[in-house]
């Protein structure tokens, strides 16, 4: 894997952790306020093209190498996940959180010597 | 998760097809790249190009099929539960890439996706505790 290959698998992590967490934050919007506030369509467009940028980059990942092998590397969304979650919707952090998460991470440096 | 809609408006149930739709997408943007890899060596980090294979355009009908069920299942259930129960893609692509991709899965990737399963599988542990008890 390159450095710029790298990099793009960093912005599409960034681009889906972002995405996931404004999607959810104006779905919660959407449920107090309906579909048509000013607030829930700016966080909905912003969720959405965050994903799609992630969408494109994922499809470029693609064209360079193998699905099973790019594919785990979305493992890592669920640690920037959780600390997104904790930071921005104050969900809390464990001991079992963090155990799974270096597990995750240790199988993502397996797949990646790999 | 207050009033948590039951039979096809299930959000269990839109979580499973959400996680199916993905898994799908997936592999079809797997053949329209591999389809598409010659034609623009320099923009192809980009992607735009895969968009001239049909299988993408298949895929993105299942993208937005996903992303429809998914924004479903955010209205009903928390993301620190959704998410990770979201994350058995992780074990269904490759298996799917394997069986109907041809890919080759060394051993070691093998192992490295089982421990990405497991620290998914322990992450999720505690709010599926969570969720018994509500």
């Amino acid at each position: 894997m390159t450095l710029i290959s790298f990099v793009i698998v960093v912005i599409a992590l960034l681009g889906e952790v972002g995405g996931q967490i404004v999607l959810k934050h104006a779905m919660e919007l959407s449920n107090a306020n309906g579909f048509r506030s000013r607030k829930f369509l700016f966080l909905f467009s912003a969720g959405i093209l965050l994903m799609t940028v992630k969408f494109f980059l994922n499809l470029g990942l693609l064209q360079l190498y193998d699905l099973s092998f790019i594919y785990p590397f979305q493992g890592l969304c669920v640690i920037m996940i959780a600390l997104a979650a904790a930071v921005l919707l104050r969900e809390k952090l464990n001991l079992q959180l963090a155990v799974g998460s270096a597990l995750i991470s240790a199988g993502i440096v397996l797949v990646s010597l790999s | 998760m207050q009033n948590r809609p039951t039979g096809l408006a299930n959000p269990w149930l839109h979580l499973a097809l959400s996680v199916a739709g993905v898994t799908v997408y997936e592999l079809l943007l797997k053949l329209g790249a591999r389809e598409t890899a010659h034609i623009s060596d320099r923009w192809a980090w980009t992607g735009i190009s895969g968009l001239a294979s049909i299988y993408t355009w298949i895929a993105i009908v299942f993208v937005i099929f996903s992303l429809v069920t998914w924004l479903y299942v955010l209205r009903y259930i928390p993301l620190s539960l959704a998410f990770p129960i979201s994350q058995a893609v992780h074990v269904l692509i490759p298996l799917c890439s394997w069986i109907f991709l041809g890919e080759v899965i060394i051993s070691l990737r093998w192992c490295g996706i089982a421990l990405v399963t497991l620290g998914l599988a322990v992450v999720a542990k505690p709010v599926a505790r969570l969720e018994e008890r509500l």
